[in-house]
């Protein structure tokens, strides 16, 4: 099982917010300046945690929560 | 002295090449470890290099290179969608090399280059085979993971967003491209 509070604080490092940023609601857009971070973010969060996301897993992914929940739901037996 | 349309193209090709070296000089910081990493890192430095090449070409031919806004590669990432894994990053990376070695082979067999110009294409397209090769190799080593199917359809995906790029970029420049060539014909062989 993947611990959703080690993938926000990965988030957090990776895109250097200060805490309490990455928040649930907080929007991706908002927090990275061009979306080739996003590409590297998503990237680094497979990497670190291994497991394997594609386009489609990440099509409805808007906020920090939403990200957070797919990895988790990855990283989980049934998936 | 070069022409305005040979230096135009001169000066796409670095940019393009720019591109190639800060998109793989930011995977390799972002993945770990291994294999991939380790030949990626090589590709960035190659990119790299490159850019000093078309660099180093013009300014022998007397110019400077001039600013080219957008390269191929952010028309390509516009029209087939940004990659999200690294198979997606090999499989568009190993669409693009082939319509890098495939336009540098056209450039190159077009008669009366210039020798500068002409040296460069040569040892750019030494790296460029190693291009391939390597990315080709580590597609392989994914399909356990991916699929031998599912990077087949990603790499035809990518080939045609390609496709629509390349002809669009023919489209816009189809002047530059036409004008090189007649002057290429004037020159006649070397």
């Amino acid at each position: 099982m993947i611990d959703g509070e080690k993938v926000r604080e990965r988030i957090s490092t990776f895109l250097h917010l200060s805490p309490g940023r990455a928040v649930d609601g907080a929007a991706l857009t908002d927090l990275v300046t061009e979306s080739f971070v996003l590409v590297q973010l998503v990237i680094d969060l497979q990497e670190d945690f291994g497991i394997r996301l594609d386009g489609e897993d990440l099509r409805d992914v808007r906020t920090v929560g939403d990200l957070i929940a797919i990895v988790v739901s990855r990283g989980s037996p049934q998936s | 002295m070069i022409h305005d349309d040979e230096l135009w193209i001169l000066s796409f090709y670095r940019r393009s090449e720019i591109s190639g070296a800060l998109f793989f000089g930011r995977l390799a910081q972002t993945i770990r470890a291994g294999p991939i990493q380790h030949d990626l890192t090589k590709h960035f430095s190659d990119e790299s290099m490159h850019a000093w090449y078309w660099t180093d070409c013009i300014e022998k031919l007397g110019a400077k290179p001039i600013q080219v806004d957008h390269s191929y590669q952010d028309q390509y990432l516009e029209a087939a969608g940004l990659p999200v894994n690294i198979m997606e990053i090999l499989a568009i990376t190993q669409v693009f090399e082939r319509r890098v070695i495939g336009q540098y082979a056209l450039h190159r067999a077009l008669p009366g280059l210039p020798a500068e110009v002409e040296a460069t294409l040569n040892r750019i397209m030494q790296d460029e085979k190693w291009h391939i090769e390597w990315v080709r190799d580590a597609l392989v080593s994914l399909e356990p993971e991916y699929g031998a199917e599912h990077i087949a359809r990603t790499i035809e995906r990518y080939a045609a967003a390609d496709r629509q790029v390349y002809e669009r970029t023919l489209d816009e420049h189809s002047g530059r491209l036409k004008e090189l060539i007649a002057r290429s014909r004037r020159r006649g062989p070397r």
